[in-house]
């Protein structure tokens, strides 16, 4: 049985194309999925940037043809583009590569903006999405758990996430840079625009305490300050205001900077010198560049923000790398974990072949010498001891190796050695059976193969 | 013999490892780890300062590397108290260390005294810890203006922090100044004050003109005024960090430097 994983993402598909997969009722769409005889179980990803299905199977090929196959017809809706340029959009990744690419995205490692924090979150939902619909099984769900602790290894133990990345958010994380708290501090907004409302937002998101929105049409002030709760002024009130605030957001049209250097001096002296934060996104700038040179003023242009976020961005870069080791140690974790998964059905046949010989053996000698029912005991155990203690090391190294490829090579091997696949299993029980017999007593023996092998053994006797 | 003194040393070194893995890594448990440490290092201190008089030969109070000691000490419950009402991640790592420096270094410097200066009764005890705790809360004051400077610089400069340790914001770091500063004049006005009743009950007068005296009176003048200044508002966060930076390292020297320059 083996992970694979199809799909497709901002980076090998434009959106045209992304949006004709995006599916409403993943429940719906997975139980039509695993109807399928090549598929085990199956979850879905379905956010703005990729579409993707995580499977599992026992042939991969029949399986990546069955879910080519569903992502064309039963996936999408609308025109699409040609079947093969389609597949070229396409990702398939296969065992050991699923699963990496798995814990990439959960980690936000594959997202297109590194380290973003919505990411895990989507994965949780494709996660119940898939188990409320009955696809979800021991696999997936298992991988899917490790995705989410790799998530959160990658967020606490690097700094992939820690430095924000948009305008907005850049603004908030100086504030907190400047502010113990932003619950007790007065926002001054300068303008009532889409910027402002963004920046509000991400201000409101982080406790922001008062609002104060001043504009120089009073009415669209007052309908923002009515969304989140403010008041609203006229320009004119401005140096009233100042002395007051602790954050001044400013973002307004018209020629030359409303806010000068004299006017935040006064204010600031207003304040007894408490720091006062000043973000210009106005263009022209709407507060005099000046201002930055006074000591308890911080001023911050759309440039400054711009820089630091990309500054951030390369940040996040650099602490990608140590977020691929965390996921390379948690995919071979969880490769370990699978190969021990699948290492039990040998496991086990193992075990049942061991005890059929030794309950055959056990019954014939206890047959032949006539023991009591004590003596049975000790035989019994004294068997079921020399067995446990030689299948022992087998077992082990069977149900312990991590190595993907290597612990499925095992499997294998354990299984033609000990010939758990052969049908005359039972037969060569007997055949076995009839080797110690004739070691010990000489006599008959039956069977080909193994027959030849314990007249081997038994010549010396 | 100084079994608590090791212990504390241990605990502050531990801390200290703990307090930057917990920063660079980041590792939320790790600093919680170190801020017990810090907790139980300051209490095996409390219990090796308690049980010094039974130590044969009993360091002396007086000593240098007691008096550090024991300032450190103060400084590590100080800014514990603080680190309950204000986020201060950063003070950490520093305090940790200097802590166990001064801890392991008063072990070593406490086996090899012999002469020390004879503390009895309670006016002596007092103006030692009164002097030491006022110095460890203006030390404290001193590490949150040099913080506040750092950052400041930083911000002015409109960078993004490359390195991976997060300082406290400006305001946190403008509040510790401002009530270790009070705290600090208090206690050290307190310090000067007992030390003054000392000298009178040792040598019959309030003031006998030594250097330590004469240097210490300036220092403690020195923080008035910026104590003045502070609350009259007449400084920026700025001026008030650096005032507090050059504010320690004077009372440092008044206190420590000219007896060994002397």
């Amino acid at each position: 049985m083996k992970v694979l994983l199809v799909g497709m993402n901002h980076r090998t598909a434009p959106v045209e194309v992304r949006e004709r997969f995006a599916v409403a009722e993943i429940g719906t769409v997975l139980r039509k999925l695993v109807d399928r005889p090549e598929i085990g179980e199956a979850v879905m990803l379905s956010t703005c940037n990729r579409v993707e299905i995580m499977v599992t199977a026992e042939n991969s090929d029949a399986a990546r043809h069955a879910l080519f196959d569903f992502f064309v017809r039963d996936l999408s809706t609308g025109e699409l583009p040609a079947p093969a340029r389609v597949r070229e959009m396409m990702y398939w990744r296969e065992g050991r590569e699923a699963i990496e690419h798995f814990f990439r995205v959960a980690s936000a490692i594959d997202s297109m903006v590194i380290g973003e924090p919505q990411i895990l979150g989507q994965v949780k939902d494709a996660y119940r999405a898939a188990v409320d619909a009955g696809v979800c099984g021991p696999v997936l769900s298992r991988l899917c758990q490790r995705g989410f602790a790799t998530a959160k290894r990658v967020k606490n133990e690097t700094g992939i996430s820690q430095r924000p990345v948009s305008v907005a958010r850049v603004a908030v994380d100086l504030a907190k840079q400047i502010f113990e708290s932003l619950e007790s501090k007065t926002a001054l907004l300068i303008g009532a625009g889409e910027m402002i409302e963004a920046a509000l937002v991400a201000l409101d998101d982080h406790g922001l305490g008062t609002r104060r929105v001043v504009n120089r049409t009073q009415a669209n002030a007052m309908a923002l300050a009515d969304r989140f709760g403010g008041t609203a002024h006229g320009l004119d009130e401005l140096d009233a205001l100042l002395p007051e605030t602790d954050m001044v957001l400013s973002c307004v049209g018209g020629e030359g900077p409303i806010l000068t250097r004299e006017r935040i001096e006064a204010a600031l002296g207003r304040r007894r010198n408490r720091p006062l934060f000043l973000i210009d996104i106005g263009v022209p700038r709407n507060i005099h560049p000046d201002v930055h040179e006074l000591d308890s003023a911080f001023l911050y242009d759309l440039d400054d923000l711009q820089e630091v976020a990309a500054a951030n961005v390369q940040q996040r870069h650099r602490e990608s790398e140590r977020a691929e080791r965390i996921v390379d140690e948690e995919r071979a974790n969880f490769e370990g974990w699978l190969v021990a998964l699948q290492a039990v059905p040998t496991i086990r046949d193992l075990r049942d072949r061991a005890d059929t010989i030794r309950l055959a053996e056990v019954s014939r000698f206890a047959g032949r010498m006539r023991l009591d029912e004590g003596q049975q005991e000790t035989l019994e155990q004294l068997t079921r001891s020399i067995v446990n203690k030689i299948m022992h090391a087998p077992i082990s190294q069977l149900r312990d190796e991590t190595d993907r490829e290597a612990g499925l090579a095992r499997l294998e091997e354990a299984r033609s050695l000990f010939a758990l696949d052969s049908e005359t299993g039972a037969d060569s029980d007997s055949d076995v059976s009839s080797d110690s017999d004739s070691g010990s007593n000489s006599g008959s023996n039956s069977g080909s193969i193994s027959n030849s092998d314990s007249a081997e053994e038994g010549d010396p006797t | 013999m100084y079994v608590f003194e090791h212990i504390a040393a241990a605990l502050y070194l531990a801390a200290g490892v703990g307090a930057v893995l917990g920063l660079v890594l980041p590792a939320p448990g790790a600093l919680v780890g170190a801020r017990w440490g810090l907790a139980l290092g300051a209490a095996a201190q409390t219990a090796a300062f308690a049980t010094l008089h039974r130590l044969d030969p009993a360091p002396s109070l007086t000593d240098l590397a007691q008096v550090t000691a024991i300032i450190t000490w103060l400084g590590v419950i100080f800014a514990l108290l603080l680190q309950s009402r204000i986020k201060l991640p950063g003070f950490m790592p520093p305090l940790a260390f200097l802590a166990f420096l001064a801890a392991f270094g008063a072990t070593l410097s406490s086996s090899n005294t012999s002469a020390t200066t004879e503390i009895v009764g309670g006016l002596p005890h007092a103006h030692i810890l009164l002097a030491s705790a006022g110095l460890a809360a203006l030390g404290l004051a001193g590490l949150a203006g040099c913080f506040f400077l750092l950052e400041h610089r930083r911000l002015k400069s409109r960078r993004s922090p490359m390195r991976k340790i997060t300082l406290p914001s400006l305001e946190a770091l403008d509040r510790v100044n401002r009530v270790a500063l009070t705290l600090g004049f208090l206690l050290l006005t307190l310090g000067v004050l007992t030390g003054a009743l000392w000298l009178e009950a040792r040598a019959g007068q309030l003031y006998s003109g030594s250097l330590h005296e004469t240097w210490t009176v300036v220092a403690w003048m020195i923080y008035l005024g910026l104590v003045a200044m502070r609350f009259a508002g007449r400084q920026s966060a700025r001026q008030a960090a650096a005032s507090a930076v050059a504010g320690f390292a004077f009372l440092l020297f008044a206190v420590v430097g000219v007896g060994l320059v002397s």
